[in-house]
């Protein structure tokens, strides 16, 4: 920067109006003006030895994330989870989480390579297994976390700072101590912020051949590549930062009335491709890649659709007997998208009629199961099974407390526009509440003319015979009282076509053995005596594996909107969550909460969840220095003082402010709106900001003479290294007592010891 | 679309033409085309005779739609029951609290005033009748629908001088007049028709400083500047919704900055500064200013104890006379008999001689300790007494030193800080807790007690810290006013309570357990009763009769302390109401509000905007943001229809009343608390005056006796030139069709805004036009 350039206006107005003459040459990006840049040296030109520098930065990143990786042979910290979801991989057995499923695939992998079995349970806190060779898994977790060092240091090259700027903005990644114990476990984050990483290097890069050279191969490359580390993963807060640069660039070029429309419409073209598509069907192939190795029936069934369990190897739905009859024991799935399995249990509704709670529930319990009776003045016929039909008039009655499903004109604890569902009465007890009729909607099978209801494929309506109401569960969730379960209501104003009203048999039997049921009995006492004794009827038969099939997007589909409503549920219960493990966004960026990640005890290997200091208050600094910068310029350039030679040089700026600072904004502030946060739910957003420290120190050094630019980085450089030393053992493992370390502790509300 | 084609295909010549005005447009900054743009509507015409004329005229009419059978229902409807009743305290000079500031509320109660009203009456329940209580309803009503009448006036104003035709402001002001929902709200005694009133008045000031920006510092300016603070300080008065006004006119006044900076319109620093602080001063000081003031008044009027004390801290509540919490509060010693009454939910700490029954109905197990319950009402069983430690069982007991003072009376004093034990006379036995999760809470603490023999395992389990609120160890702990917490020495869990009631076994009393948040609420108790042979008529021999130990609270302190208050419970007004909506559906006329209803007659008054007239203000708005964005797209393509003075007019008019519609709607999005349909009327009025201004423009640009391609090249001539002509017959027909079907859906509707009710069901089922109206009786 040449500061013989720059003019300071004075006050008069003759001077004013002169500098306005240099106000109209381009300096900055104008829409108004619709100045286009010269085409500038996009592509930084690397600087020497840069591949020797690389190297070494990611020797010595291994180093620090592999470094005693294996101290602490206890399940650490969410390693319960994930090290938990890794073994179902290799079980092949279906689970079910909030998260998409690249990086616990990535876990199962290095769990196959670290020869797990599956066998251990992962307990928090317990001890690995001889057998079990977790150092591997781990280690697999460190080299995702060791690379982000190399790739921040390109970033760097890219965003056009210096070899001194990039190297620090990889040493502050390095040297981190909240990203380093991260990577250094059986978790999803290293994966998640390398991932993170590569998607702002590609981006960069990207953006570099787009101002030198579009539909070069690099470019179709370079974008691409950005695509792919989208799509790899869904982190929603990087695809709107690749959305709002590509928006902006799309806004750039139109204003380019010298490009031909036919090439502004390739570039339009290229990336729906590249940025949309790519991601989206790398997504789609992991969950396709997710149901090809979870092919048997696991704990995550029943979040899924009771057709998509029968498929699963290990399911006994497909010995389902085929079509419902009188008498039958069931459990009812709800067919709205994440739907649950009616339940009740006997606690009771906190409010309204306080009788028992009828809720939906995502778990498999014998309080799902329910027994298709009929209408109080109807008997139970044994001799011959009795199918039950579209239009037919039932009870079902809870299998284990004999309550009958009842809904009445009290309203629902939640949805107060419609009525409450509860368990009411007993076996001999209850009234005409307690009737339902069964309206077929379809079958996924057979036409529409077949009256009787198949397991799994028909979709019927439970409408209340007296009020006309239909049963629904709508995806409310109840508070605590109801254990977070689904809240189910009668709807007043029936919706027929909505599929939160339909319902499908799931669960199916209907043998000798277990029948009569228990609730029965009154009805049948007349009939005989005994239960041995008693004439049975023939066993309803059960239906073939070809007659229940599922789609691989219906499936793809519920388990998104399945993960999607749970995570909503999610939020913190301050009577469960230790106050320890929850902080609020605002404390993150001045690093006001610290995390133990373990048992405390003295004699245990301790690890605890710090950020570096110096570079977390440092980045937070630098990005109120670069808005301050951004605002500066732009005010100045009003003023008609010029701070940049060329447009190029501007627009560089503009890039790396625009990736720090809008990257940052996106990956912090969502978690003001939700719910559940944790501390390293700051992670990602937090790289952005380490991109703003180096860069706004480098920007800084630069106007210097080049022995105080290095100074001033190595200055820099040098205090986070010796922070991170000092703070080293928090994220390699404190053995002894943790009052030892109470000079470290900055500030009071860090737990370091107690 | 044909000619952008066209033009594209020579894009050269033109487009070197266009860019070359542009500049000179810029390079002169905005003054050429401001004053071009006054020269199309001298000021002088602004106000016209003819306009003038029908400004009176709308005036009535809004008066007349407001006015209508005003005293009908003699009842008390919908909020009528909150804001009478604040106005009723506002006449007695009690104490109340309202989430809502207080000007509004003052207003009414000034109109009660003026008609010399003593506020006997307190509009407890929707349907009481005004009548029989003698309560000059009419005259409030009277008032509120004088405000909402005061909209249309000033509507009409803001969009003359924004240059909008006459017979572009009539189409606002009538489709105003004419709209059921605001009539409904404006002719009930609420705060919106206030609020409204206010947003708009705000707006027509920001439009009259602006106007005024080439004599910046002259009289008029600093006056129309000065107007605007005050418009937002009027709004913040009625509801906070003032906040969405005032970041209007930031983002206008921001915008405004950015080009008065510009170097090229040759300010100097210096003059810049100036520009900056004035408007700092009068958009920002000056409003925080005069929001005070309403404050002020308050609290000098409300001097009395009422409704809202509660509410408050208790060096607050010492201000107000007659304030029972906080009279004869006496220090408490050891030994004297105690009842001590939870802070939220006024319960007694109670105990008898029953015990936790083994097991609960979920299976777990509890202590079969004597329970622990709160109750209602003292008896003596809510009897306690404070002991000091055992030096027996608790060496550190040796440590105290009694004071001068105590040694003369003879007595110990429970001070802050102090570990008690806490002995329930009746059953002879202490209060403790213990690691047993407590009977329907099952993450807290069960309490229960244990007799002197255990003392030998379990002391420690007894103890309980005193912790007094807002006051410093040693302090003494007072009765009445004073709030503390007792936190068990050895569990750190709190002595809390919920509104969670034990089931048959435990009397259906309310459940006390050990919290081990200590920081909650839920946790705060205060002594409510004291005897002991020291304390004679409630003072303790040797005392003044004092209550008040430190200053009274100045009006600062009651100000943050009061707007804290407001902040917190307004959020907190999460519980479901029928009639409540989500911000989403507001502009499309889905759903009212029932105010009111009478089964004979089929009567029901249900806030309902008049459908033709909100579809086409929100279709309006929408087809703005079409417009434009396609403008823009244009623009940046290099083909300019509209021309700079046009477009200018479209940003700085039409857009800063779009912006306005936005920042009064979406803002709802992101509260959590429960929301209603008539949030949206300021909104509402906003987006009208953008549908009429929009039509305006569009009405004269389409009619336009200019033709569209003139000139020796033939070239296409800017919009901006179609403006500036007057409007056609054409347009004249059009503004004719659009009113009358307003006005004959407001007629059609017009019985759910005044109550008149319908002759049959089919009649009134007739007039339901969408199933989500949920009409009472159809």
């Amino acid at each position: 920067m040449d500061t013989g350039l720059r003019k300071r206006t004075t006050a008069s107005t003759a001077a004013a109006r002169a500098a306005a003459d240099a106000a109209s040459e381009p300096l900055l990006r104008d829409d108004e003006d619709r100045i286009h840049p010269q085409m500038s040296p996009g592509i930084p030109t690397m600087p020497r030895g840069s591949i020797i520098v690389a190297l070494i930065i990611t020797v010595v990143a291994l180093w620090t994330r592999l470094y005693k990786i294996s101290l602490s042979p206890f399940v650490v910290w969410d390693e319960a989870h994930f090290g938990k979801f890794a073994g179902y991989y290799i079980k092949r057995q279906f689970y079910f989480d909030v998260h998409p499923p690249l990086g616990k695939m990535l876990n199962g992998l290095a769990g196959l390579i670290a020869g797990f079995n599956g066998s251990f349970e992962f307990e928090s806190g317990a001890r690995y297994p001889p057998e079990l060779r977790y150092s591997v898994m781990r280690f697999f977790n460190g080299l995702f976390g060791a690379l982000m060092a190399p790739l921040a240091y390109y970033t760097g090259i890219h965003l056009h700072m210096s070899q001194a700027g990039a190297i620090l903005v990889a040493t502050l990644v390095i040297v981190d101590n909240a990203f380093c114990v991260i990577s250094r476990f059986i978790l999803l984050d290293s994966m998640l912020l390398f991932f993170t990483t590569l998607s702002v290097y590609c981006l960069v890069v990207f953006r570099n051949y787009q101002k030198t050279d579009p539909f070069s191969p690099e470019w179709h490359f370079w974008m691409f590549m950005t695509g792919i580390s989208l799509g790899a993963w869904v982190g929603l807060f990087a695809v709107a930062l690749v959305g709002l640069h590509t928006i902006d660039d799309l806004w750039d070029m139109l204003g380019n009335l010298k490009m031909p429309a036919k090439t502004y419409i390739n570039h339009w073209i290229f990336r729906i491709a590249y940025l949309i598509i790519t991601p989206l069907s790398i997504y789609v192939a992991c969950f396709a890649l997710h149901f090809g190795i979870l092919n048997r029936s696991g704990p995550g069934d029943a979040q899924m659709s009771s057709l998509f369990q029968a498929s699963l190897a290990g399911s006994d739905f497909k010995s389902n007997p085929l079509e419902l009859a009188y008498g039958s024991k069931v459990s009812l799935k709800n067919n709205a998208r994440g739907g649950g399995l009616l339940h009740s249990h006997v606690q009771r509704y906190p409010s309204g009629s306080e009788q028992q709670q009828v809720t939906c529930y995502h778990h498999k319990d014998s309080n799902n199961e329910f027994i298709i009776m009929p209408a109080w003045d109807q008997p139970l016929e044994f001799e011959n099974t009795k199918f039950v039909e579209h239009g037919d008039v039932v009870r079902l009655v809870h299998a284990q407390t004999q309550k009958n499903i009842h809904s009445h004109r009290v309203a629902a604890p939640l949805t107060a526009a419609d009525y409450e569902v509860s368990g009411y009465g007993n076996a001999t007890f209850g009234d005409a509440n307690d009737l339902w009729v069964i309206e077929k909607v379809d079958d996924w099978t057979v036409s529409k003319d077949v009256k009787r209801i198949r397991s799994l494929t028909t979709r019927f309506r439970l409408r209340h015979k007296s009020i006309g109401c239909l049963l629904r569960s709508d995806g409310v969730t109840l508070p605590q009282w109801g254990f977070k379960q689904v809240e189910v209501v009668c709807q007043k104003k029936p919706d027929d076509n909505s599929p939160s009203n339909m319902w499908n048999i799931e669960l199916h039997v209907n043998e000798r053995r277990e029948y009569p049921p228990r609730a029965c009995l009154c009805l049948i006492a007349h009939a005989d005596t005994s239960l041995n004794g008693i004439q049975l009827p023939t066993p309803v038969p059960p239906g073939n594996a070809n007659t229940y099939r599922s789609s691989f997007i219906r499936d793809f589909f519920d388990l998104n909107v399945a993960m999607w409503t749970s995570n909503n549920a999610l939020t913190p219960d301050p009577d469960k969550e230790p106050d320890q493990l929850v902080s609020q966004p605002y404390h993150w960026p001045f690093l006001i909460r610290t995390l133990r990640m373990c048992g405390w005890g003295d004699h245990e290997i301790k690890y605890l969840l710090i950020g570096n200091p110096t570079v977390w208050w440092g980045s937070t600094a630098s990005l109120a220095l670069v808005v301050s910068l951004f605002l500066g310029y732009v005010v100045r350039w009003r003023r008609g003082i010029r701070d940049f030679t060329t447009l190029a040089e501007w627009d560089n700026f503009y890039m790396a402010a625009k990736v720090s600072v809008l990257g940052w904004f996106l990956h912090y502030f969502p978690f003001y709106i939700m719910g559940r946060v944790i501390l390293h739910h700051y992670f990602p957003a937090l790289y952005f900001a380490v991109l703003a420290f180096g860069f706004v120190v480098d920007h800084i050094a630069r106007k210097l003479p080049s022995v105080l630019h290095i100074a001033l980085v190595a200055l820099v450089a040098a205090v986070a290294i010796a922070n991170f030393l000092f703070f080293a053992d928090f994220s390699f493992g404190m053995s002894g007592p943790a009052s030892a370390y109470a000079n470290r502790r900055w500030l009071k509300t860090w737990n370091i010891y107690s | 679309m044909s000619d952008v084609r066209q033009r594209k295909k020579g894009a050269g010549e033109p487009v070197a033409i266009t860019r070359a005005q542009l500049d000179a447009q810029a390079a002169d900054g905005d003054d050429k085309a401001a004053k071009a743009a006054r020269q199309q509507v001298p000021a002088d015409q602004t106000y016209s005779l003819a306009s003038n004329v029908v400004l009176a005229i709308v005036t009535v009419l809004a008066v007349i739609t407001r006015t209508w059978s005003i005293h009908y229902p003699g009842e008390v409807v919908f909020d009528e029951v909150h804001f009478g009743k604040f106005a009723s305290y506002y006449l007695r000079r009690e104490y109340f609290f309202d989430v809502h500031p207080p000007l509004g509320k003052m207003l009414l109660a000034g109109v009660g005033y003026l008609v010399g009203y003593d506020g006997k009456f307190l509009f407890d329940h929707i349907g009481d009748d005004y009548a029989k209580n003698n309560v000059p309803y009419v005259v409030y009503r009277l008032w509120c629908a004088l405000c909402g009448a005061g909209v249309v006036p000033l509507a009409y104003l803001t969009l003359r001088e924004m240059s909008v035709s006459i017979a572009g402001a009539t189409l606002c002001a009538l489709l105003l007049v004419f709209d059921n929902a605001l009539i409904t709200q404006s002719r009930l005694i609420l705060l919106d028709s206030m609020l409204m009133l206010f947003c708009v008045l705000c707006t027509f000031f920001w439009v009259k400083f602006y106007k005024q920006r080439h004599e910046p510092f002259s009289a008029k300016w600093w006056g129309w500047l000065a107007m605007t603070g005050v418009g937002i300080a009027l709004v913040c008065g009625i509801k906070m919704v003032g906040l969405f006004t005032m970041g209007v006119v930031g983002i206008a006044t921001l915008v405004d900055l950015w080009e008065l900076l510009d170097i090229r319109r040759g300010l100097t620093l210096r003059v810049f500064t100036k520009h900056f602080a004035a408007r700092a001063l009068c958009l920002i000081f000056l409003p925080f200013f005069l929001y005070l003031v309403p404050f002020y008044i308050h609290f000098n009027i409300l001097i009395n104890s009422g409704p809202g004390d509660a509410f408050m801290s208790m060096r607050f509540q010492e201000t107000l006379v007659g304030n029972a919490a906080t009279a004869g509060a006496v220090s408490i010693m050891y030994g004297a008999n105690v009842t001590i009454k939870h802070g939220e939910t006024s319960v007694f700490l109670h105990s008898h001689s029953h015990r936790y029954p083994l097991k609960y109905d979920d299976g777990r197990i509890s202590s079969q300790g004597q329970q622990i319950v709160g109750y209602a009402h003292s008896d003596r069983n809510s009897v306690w007494q404070m002991v000091p430690l055992d030096p027996e069982y608790h060496p550190s007991a040796d440590d105290y030193e009694e004071t001068e003072e105590e040694t003369k009376r003879g007595v110990r004093y429970v001070r802050s800080g102090d570990i008690v034990q806490l002995y329930h006379v009746m059953t002879e036995s202490y209060l403790l807790t213990h690691d047993v999760a407590s009977p329907l809470t099952t993450t807290h603490m069960e309490m229960t007690t244990i007799k002197e023999e255990d003392f030998e395992q379990r002391y420690n389990e007894t103890l309980w810290r005193v912790q007094v609120v807002d006051a410093d160890d040693g302090d003494k702990l007072k009765s009445k006013k004073q709030l503390f917490r007792l936190v068990s020495h050895q569990h750190r869990v709190a002595v809390s309570s919920e509104k969670l009631v034990l089931p048959e076994w435990g009397f259906k009393m309310q459940q006390i357990n050990g919290n081990k948040n200590t920081n909650e609420k839920t946790s705060l108790w205060r002594i409510a009763s004291v005897e002991h042979e020291r304390i004679v008529d409630g003072v303790e021999i040797g005392e003044e009769r004092s209550d008040s130990g430190k200053p009274p609270l100045n009006f600062m302190s009651k100000f943050v302390e009061l707007q804290k208050a407001m902040i917190h419970h307004n959020a907190a007004l999460t519980k479901p109401h029928p009639y409540s909506s989500s911000p989403g559906i507001w502009p499309f006329v889905i759903r009212g509000i029932s105010f009111w209803e009478k089964k004979e007659g089929l009567r029901q008054i249900y806030l309902l905007g008049n459908p033709l007239v909100w579809w086409f203000s929100i279709l309006s708005v929408a087809f703005y943001g079409a417009l434009w964005l396609v403008d823009r797209l244009c623009l940046r393509r290099g083909l300019d229809d509209f021309g700079a003075n046009a477009r200018r007019w479209w940003d700085r008019a039409i857009g800063y009343l779009v912006v306005a519609w936005a920042l009064h709607w979406l803002p709802f999005f992101l509260m959590g608390r429960m929301l209603f349909l008539h949030h949206y009327l300021p909104a509402f009025i906003y987006s009208t005056m953008v549908a009429a201004a929009l039509f305006d423009f569009l009405g004269r640009a389409v009619f336009a006796h200019v033709p569209r391609r003139g000139g020796a090249a033939g070239q296409a001539v800017p919009v901006g030139v179609w403006f500036s002509a007057g409007p056609s017959i054409a347009y004249y027909a059009v503004l004719a069709g659009v009113l009358a079907a307003c006005m004959w859906s407001f007629w059609y509707f017009s019985p759910y805004s005044y109550g008149s009710g319908f002759a049959t069901v089919e009649q009134l089922r007739a007039h339901k036009w969408l199933s989500t109206w949920d009409l009472q009786y159809a």
